[in-house]
């Protein structure tokens, strides 16, 4: 019983970190019309942020977390200004252009991981932050890790939710996700604020990569296994809804932790993608119904 | 020739000029099959032979491929994971059943074919990039399930894969694999354009440009979209065995990467999406460059993904698109000076 539990608990907090990602994508989704098949190497680049920092500054950990965010975030602009803006300008969406940005999305993972192998090789790089004695709950013990993921996360998306609810500028995100057009007309300075979003989303993207440095190793191809589980989430939980993408999350986390414990670990990166397939002959809008976005 | 690469075949400049234009291409092709003939015993070095041979295997993927994503429009990155299971079923048919390679070629097609079913089901119910991660999940899933399978030869791949042999004559040099690569990607290539042009190809066109109004014209979109992904398994599941059986026979899951998918769409995007002779023009380039590059094999993939992004920016049709441009443009100028003779 107790390995079941802390099978649970392990899914949970590598559910939040998937909740986190699939956050961003969903952010993405909601400003840009568009799926970012390279938020994946987002993580894996605020991962190896994160670790320079801790290295070279020796911050403490949540100021590490903070600077990794930043930098990634100003990353994600540049990278949405230079090459993503010129490509949605000929239009957004399921179009011919559509298909133009997932294949651009798709280049520019490559060139990222590219990148963050010339500059850090190919080794997995061990994140060396002690956080403590591990928590004991009536016969449980937490490793405090894992307590710090969960905790962090929280902390992450209650400001998300209010910054996006509290603030004039997470009001302009709102409406430019709803309608561009409409948010031109109400005055908001729409293409800043896609800006934003997506700067937004990659510090999420980041801040997961710093979170789960500790527990896991920082290694080059780290981004690709995490694209899928949270795209996987995001669909799980309704494309677009961000309630829904940190369920889907802790879903994917639970169900991946219990396949690896009870079935088989070689085929744990598989589990996710089952969950994707079955959830969408089910429901595919998720299980939490909201009908997916489709432009005509 | 080049005008069959346009999306309409292409119309005789005058009238009463269609005979000859059949002849001109009918002389084009045999023209190419004499070309194609001699061109491995013009090569150097035995290397150059094996080039061939892999620029031949990529040019019935890339052909493959293109179907799929440029005539039916459907995004799938997932494309190698269909020439991983040919390259496998194929191999240990070859291997563990001792099936010839006449056999083993066929029944990996069959194989191949299904899981393109089965792949083309997720498009019933996702669109574009929803599409896209799925197909990304399937050909992730594909390659852990035969790096982690034992039977499958697990992350030491599967060695000693037979080569073909004809009349007791094994085929296992360059040199004479090619005439079992050649006319194979020959027939791959004139059958896509036999589709292009046929019911089937303008059912993928309207699909690709608007489901909604192709299924309101009367077109079965789940089946046009299966036949899609079938059609294109077909081409992979060939490519796949014909990778598994040449010397050396020998396959590993890591050659089945998504970093090679990364080469795969490069093929095609530089080709231009949906242009028969672009694809082709670009696994020939892809391959030739590729294999130039090895030595500096660390900043490959970031090389080919920034010529993916700055083709999708600057030049989304491709080489197929320029070759188009050319041929219009030479079409009109002929047609105007036609129309100043007359007056």
């Amino acid at each position: 019983m107790s390995y079941f539990i802390d099978l649970v608990i392990v899914g949970l907090s590598l559910g939040m970190v998937y909740g986190l990602v699939a956050i961003g994508i969903s952010l993405i989704y909601s400003g840009l019309d568009v799926v970012h098949f390279a938020h994946g190497e987002i993580y894996m680049l605020g991962a190896f942020i994160g670790l320079w920092v801790f290295n070279t500054f020796g911050l403490p950990f949540p100021l590490v977390l903070l600077a990794s965010m930043i930098i990634t975030g100003l990353i994600g602009v540049v990278i949405e200004r230079v090459f993503y803006r010129p490509i949605l300008k000929s239009g957004g969406g399921y179009t011919v252009a559509g298909m133009a940005m997932v294949i651009c999305g798709f280049g520019m993972a490559f060139v990222l991981q590219n990148i963050a192998f010339l500059i850090w090789g190919p080794r997995s790089l061990p994140f060396p932050v002690t956080f403590g004695m591990p928590i004991e709950i009536g016969n449980l013990t937490l490793p405090s890790s894992y307590v710090w993921i969960v905790a962090a996360a929280l902390v992450l998306m209650s400001a998300l939710h209010l910054f996006l609810k509290k603030t004039r500028l997470g009001l302009a995100v709102r409406a430019v996700a709803g309608n561009k057009d409409i948010a031109y007309l109400m005055g908001i300075n729409v293409p800043l604020t896609i800006s934003v979003t997506f700067g937004v989303a990659c510090a999420l993207g980041a801040a997961a990569g710093v979170l789960v440095g500790p527990i896991n190793y920082v290694h080059v191809l780290m981004g690709l296994g995490i694209l899928i589980k949270a795209f996987a989430a995001a669909v799980i939980g309704g494309f677009g809804s961000l309630p829904g993408a940190v369920l889907g999350g802790l879903l994917v986390g639970v169900v991946e932790s219990l396949g690896a414990g009870y079935l088989s670990g070689n085929y744990k990166d598989i589990y996710a993608f089952i969950l994707l397939i079955v959830v969408l002959m089910i429901r595919p809008a998720g299980l939490f119904g909201i009908l997916a976005k489709v432009k005509a | 020739m080049t005008a069959h690469g346009t999306d309409e075949a292409a119309p005789a400049a005058t009238t009463g000029a269609k005979p000859v234009t059949a002849t001109r291409h009918l002389l084009a092709w045999v023209a190419g099959i004499g070309v194609l003939s001699v061109l491995p015993w013009l090569a150097v070095n035995d290397y150059h032979r094996f080039l061939l041979d892999l620029i031949l295997i990529n040019v019935i993927l890339a052909v493959g491929l293109n179907i799929v994503k440029g005539f039916a429009g459907q995004v799938t990155v997932g494309h190698i994971a269909l020439m991983a299971i040919g390259a496998y079923t194929s191999a240990i048919l070859a291997t563990k059943f001792g099936f010839p390679f006449w056999l083993a070629l066929p029944s990996a097609v069959l194989v191949t074919a299904l899981a393109g079913a089965i792949v083309g089901i997720p498009s019933f119910r996702l669109e574009g990039a929803y599409l896209a991660l799925a197909t990304l999940g399937l050909a992730e899933s594909v390659r852990i399930f035969i790096s982690a399978n034992d039977y499958l030869g697990a992350s030491i791949g599967i060695t000693d894969i037979p080569p073909p042999s004809l009349f007791g004559l094994r085929l296992d040099t360059h040199l004479s694999y090619y005439y079992v690569v050649m006319p194979l990607a020959l027939a791959g290539v004139y059958f896509s354009f036999c589709i292009l042009r046929s019911n089937t190809g303008r059912a993928f066109k309207a699909l690709r440009e608007d489901p909604l109004a192709a299924a309101a014209a009367g077109i079965n979109v789940q089946k046009y979209k299966t036949l899609a992904f079938v059609l294109s398994a077909v081409y992979a599941g060939c490519a796949g065995s014909l990778a598994a059986h040449m010397t050396p026979g020998f396959i590993h899951p890591n050659s089945y990467m998504l970093a090679e998918m990364v080469t795969l769409l490069l093929m095609v995007i530089l080709g231009g999406i949906g242009h028969i002779w672009g694809g082709i023009i670009g696994a020939i380039v892809v391959t030739i460059v590729y294999d130039l590059t090895r030595d500096y094999y660390n900043y490959q993939m970031l090389v080919f993904g920034m010529v993916i992004v700055l083709t999708v920016m600057y030049m989304p049709t491709g080489i197929g698109g320029i070759i188009d441009r050319y041929i219009v443009t030479r079409r009109f100028v002929a047609l105007r000076k036609a129309k100043g003779d007359a007056a």
